[in-house]
C-alpha cells in the first residue's frame, strides 16, 4: 500500500467479501464433502463428547456429590475449548493447500485465515446452539439465564482465538516449529483451559493463577450467563480483551509483513 | 475522495490517517488526561482485617484435606456468612440509617460521576446497593482465614467510619449466629433436664403417698420380719399345747388348764391375724403392696437413671457449645488513611493511551488488508 495507490474502503470490502465467502463455500466442500455424514460431524463429536461426560458424572454422582448441573457444564466448557481450539489448529499451515488460489489477483493472504476463521466460528457456534437446543428439548439443560452474558462470552473467546490463530497461523508460514509444538501444546492446555474445572472450586491463590489464562477467563463468562446464579463465576473481561487485542496487534502486523511471502509457485 | 486528485502527497495521507487516529487514540487519551488529571475525586481507602475464631474444626483426613483445600477451600462457615452479610443489603440498610451512607456519597465535594445518583435520576435503594458494592470489597483468604474488608470513600474520614461500623455489624453477626447455635444446642439439653427432674419428683411423690396409705415402708424388707413373728407364735403355740397335753395326763384337775387353752386361743388368733396381714387380706397384705411398691420403685429408680444421664448431657452439651462459639477477632483495626491512593492518575491515562494506540494499530491493519482488494 504505497500513497500513490490508494483505492476506496467500500469497493475493496465487497471484493473481499465475496472472495471471502467463495473461499469460504470452498472449504466447507473440501473440509465435509459429500461423503458419511459430512457437514453434520460438525455437531455429533461436540454431542458425543458432551453426552459422554454427561454419563460419566451421572454414575459416578455417590463419588462426587456435586449438584451443578453438568450437561451444562460439560457443554459449556467442551464448545469453548472447540471454539478457541480449533482455530489455530485450522490457520496453522492453512496456506499449502491453497496455495493454486493465489494465482487469482483478488485472493490475498489474509482472505484464506479470514474464510478458515469463519467457518470455525460458525460451525463451533452453530454446534453450540443447536447442542443447546436438542439437550434443552430433552431435558437434560436449562435455557441459559442470561444470554447476553453468554453472547458476550462467547464472543470474547471468538476474538481471542482468532488473534491467536492468526498470529500463529503467520508464524507457520515462517517456521514449521509452529505446527510441532502447537499439538502438544493444544493438549496441554486442554485441562488448563476452564473446560473442566470451575474457578471458584480452585483454592483462592490458584484462582489468581488461573485467571491469567485468558481462555479460562473466557468460559467462566459464558458459563456465569449460563448458570447465573446456580454457580459464582470468576472472571475478568477487561483482561480478555486486552490479551486479545493486544494478540490481533500482533498477529495482523505479523500478516500485513508475511503477505508477500507466499506466492502461487511458494 | 478515492480519486487520484485527491492524493495529494503529503497532506492527504495525514487527511486519511487523521479521523481514525483522532477517534482512536488523542480523543480517549485526552479524555482520560481530563478526568483522571483534573476532575477525578480522590479516594480514600481504609482497610480492616478480622478473623472468624473459634469454631470446632474436626481433624481432617488425608482425603478430605484434599478434596478441601483444592474443591471447597473457602474458609470457615462463619467467615463466609461475615463476608455475605457484609455485601448485603441488610448490612447496606444499617449502614444507610438516616440516609447517611447516600449523604457521605452525594457530597458536592465529589465529582459529579463519581457521586451517587450524579443525575438526581435514580436514588432507588438497589442503585445505593450496585453503588455501595463497587466501593465495598471483602475478601477471604481461605488459608488463613483472615478476612480483609476495604472501604473506599472519598474522605479519609468516611472511609474509617464505615469500615468501623461495617465491622461492628459483622461482629454482631457471628456473635448472632454463634449464640444462636450455642442455644440450639444446649436446649434441648435443657428440656431434657426439666422434664426428667419432674419425673423424678413425681416418682418419689407416688412413693411417699403410698408409704403412707399402705402403712407400709418396704414390704420385701418386713415380709420376712412378719414371717419370723408368725414362726415365733407357732413355736409358741407348739410349747403351750405340749404343755397343756402334758398337763392334762399329769393333772387333769389343775387351774392351770384354762389359762392355756385362753393363752392357745390367744396365740391362734395372733397368727391367723398375722398371716392375714401376710397372703389373705388383698388390701393389707403386703404381698398386695409388694406388687404395687415393686412398681413405684421401679420408677424411681428409672426416673433418677434418667435425671443423670440428662445432667450430663447437659454438661457435654454445653462444653460443646463451648467449643462452637465463635466470634470475630480484629487483627488490624480501620485505618485512617492519610492520603488518597485511588485513583492511580497517571497509571490510567498511560494505560487508556496505550490500549488505544493498540486499537488504532489493529484497525488499521484491518483497513489495510481490506484495501489491498481494491487495486
Amino acid at each position: 500500500m504505497t500513497a500513490h495507490h490508494r483505492p476506496a474502503l467500500g469497493p475493496a470490502l465487497a471484493v473481499q467479501g465475496r472472495v471471502v465467502f467463495a473461499l469460504l463455500m470452498r472449504e466447507v466442500l473440501t473440509r465435509y464433502g459429500r461423503h458419511n455424514i459430512g457437514f453434520l460431524w460438525l455437531f455429533v463429536e461436540p454431542m458425543l463428547f458432551t453426552l459422554g461426560v454427561t454419563v460419566l458424572w451421572s454414575l459416578t454422582k455417590s463419588l462426587h456429590g456435586s449438584t451443578i448441573p453438568i450437561t451444562a457444564f460439560a457443554l459449556t466448557g467442551y464448545s469453548s475449548v472447540l471454539l478457541w481450539r480449533n482455530m489455530p489448529g485450522r490457520c496453522i499451515n492453512a496456506v499449502e493447500p491453497n496455495r493454486s488460489l493465489f494465482y487469482h489477483r483478488h485472493v490475498r493472504l489474509p482472505d484464506i485465515f479470514a474464510a478458515r476463521l469463519l467457518l470455525e466460528l460458525g460451525g463451533a457456534t452453530m454446534s453450540f446452539i443447536l447442542l443447546g437446543v436438542i439437550f434443552c428439548g430433552l431435558d437434560l439443560l436449562e435455557p441459559p439465564e442470561d444470554l447476553l452474558t453468554v453472547m458476550t462470552g462467547w464472543g470474547l473467546l471468538a476474538w481471542f482465538g482468532m488473534a491467536l490463530a492468526l498470529l500463529l497461523g503467520t508464524l507457520s508460514l515462517r517456521s514449521e516449529l509452529v505446527e510441532k509444538l502447537w499439538h502438544p501444546f493444544s493438549y496441554l492446555t486442554f485441562p488448563l483451559s476452564g473446560a473442566a474445572f470451575m474457578v471458584d472450586a480452585l483454592p483462592r491463590d490458584v484462582q489468581d493463577l488461573a485467571l491469567y489464562l485468558p481462555m479460562v477467563d473466557g468460559v467462566e463468562m459464558v458459563r456465569d450467563g449460563y448458570f447465573g446464579s446456580y454457580a459464582h463465576a470468576h472472571y475478568d473481561a477487561g483482561y480478555l480483551v486486552a490479551v486479545s487485542l493486544i494478540l490481533s496487534l500482533l498477529g495482523l502486523s505479523l500478516l500485513m509483513l508475511s503477505r508477500n511471502l507466499v506466492t502461487v509457485d511458494g | 475522495m478515492n480519486e487520484r486528485g485527491n492524493e495529494l502527497p503529503g497532506p492527504s495521507r495525514r487527511w486519511w490517517l487523521r479521523p481514525l487516529f483522532v477517534t482512536c487514540v488523542v480523543l480517549p487519551s485526552l479524555m482520560a488526561t481530563l478526568w483522571f488529571g483534573v476532575l477525578a475525586s480522590d479516594v480514600y481507602v481504609s482497610e480492616s482485617r478480622f478473623i472468624v475464631r473459634g469454631q470446632d474444626k474436626a481433624t481432617p483426613t488425608a482425603l478430605g484435606l484434599l478434596l478441601n483445600t483444592a474443591a471447597l477451600g473457602h474458609g470457615t462457615p462463619e467467615s463466609s456468612a461475615a463476608q455475605s452479610y457484609l455485601l448485603s443489603r441488610d448490612a447496606l440498610a444499617a449502614l444507610n440509617h438516616g440516609n447517611a451512607y447516600a449523604h457521605a456519597y452525594a457530597r458536592p465535594s465529589i465529582a459529579r460521576l463519581d457521586r451517587f445518583d450524579p443525575l438526581g435520576l435514580g436514588g432507588s435503594f438497589e442503585d445505593l446497593y450496585k453503588y455501595y458494592l463497587t466501593h465495598v470489597r471483602v475478601d477471604t483468604d481461605s488459608a488463613a482465614g483472615i478476612t480483609v474488608l476495604s472501604v473506599r470513600a472519598y474522605t479519609a474520614a468516611d472511609a474509617r467510619a464505615f469500615n468501623e461500623r461495617l465491622l461492628r455489624m459483622a461482629e454482631t453477626t457471628v456473635n448472632r449466629m454463634s449464640a444462636r447455635a450455642r442455644q440450639d444446642l444446649i436446649t434441648s439439653a435443657q428440656h431434657e433436664v426439666i422434664d426428667a427432674k419432674a419425673a423424678a419428683r413425681n416418682a418419689s411423690a407416688e412413693m411417699a403417698r403410698f408409704r403412707n396409705s399402705a402403712g407400709v415402708i418396704d414390704p420385701t424388707r418386713q415380709a420376712p420380719i412378719q414371717y419370723e413373728l408368725i414362726a415365733k407364735l407357732q413355736d409358741e403355740l407348739i410349747e403351750a399345747r405340749s404343755d397343756r397335753r402334758q398337763l392334762t395326763i399329769i393333772a387333769p384337775q389343775s387351774a392351770q388348764i384354762a389359762a392355756l387353752d385362753a393363752r392357745i386361743a390367744e396365740i391362734g388368733t395372733r397368727i391367723k391375724e398375722q398371716s392375714g396381714l401376710t397372703a389373705g387380706n388383698r388390701i393389707r397384705s403386703l404381698a398386695a403392696s409388694s406388687e404395687a411398691y415393686e412398681r413405684l420403685s421401679l420408677d424411681a429408680d428409672f426416673a433418677a437413671k434418667r435425671l443423670a444421664a440428662a445432667l450430663a448431657s447437659l454438661e457435654a452439651a454445653e462444653n460443646e457449645a463451648q467449643r462452637k462459639s465463635s466470634y470475630v477477632e480484629r487483627i488490624v483495626e480501620p485505618g485512617l488513611p492519610d492520603a488518597a491512593i485511588e485513583p492511580h492518575r497517571l497509571r490510567a491515562i498511560v494505560t487508556t493511551l496505550a490500549f488505544s494506540l493498540v486499537v488504532w494499530g489493529v484497525i488499521t491493519l484491518l483497513i489495510a488488508g481490506i484495501r489491498e482488494h481494491g487495486s
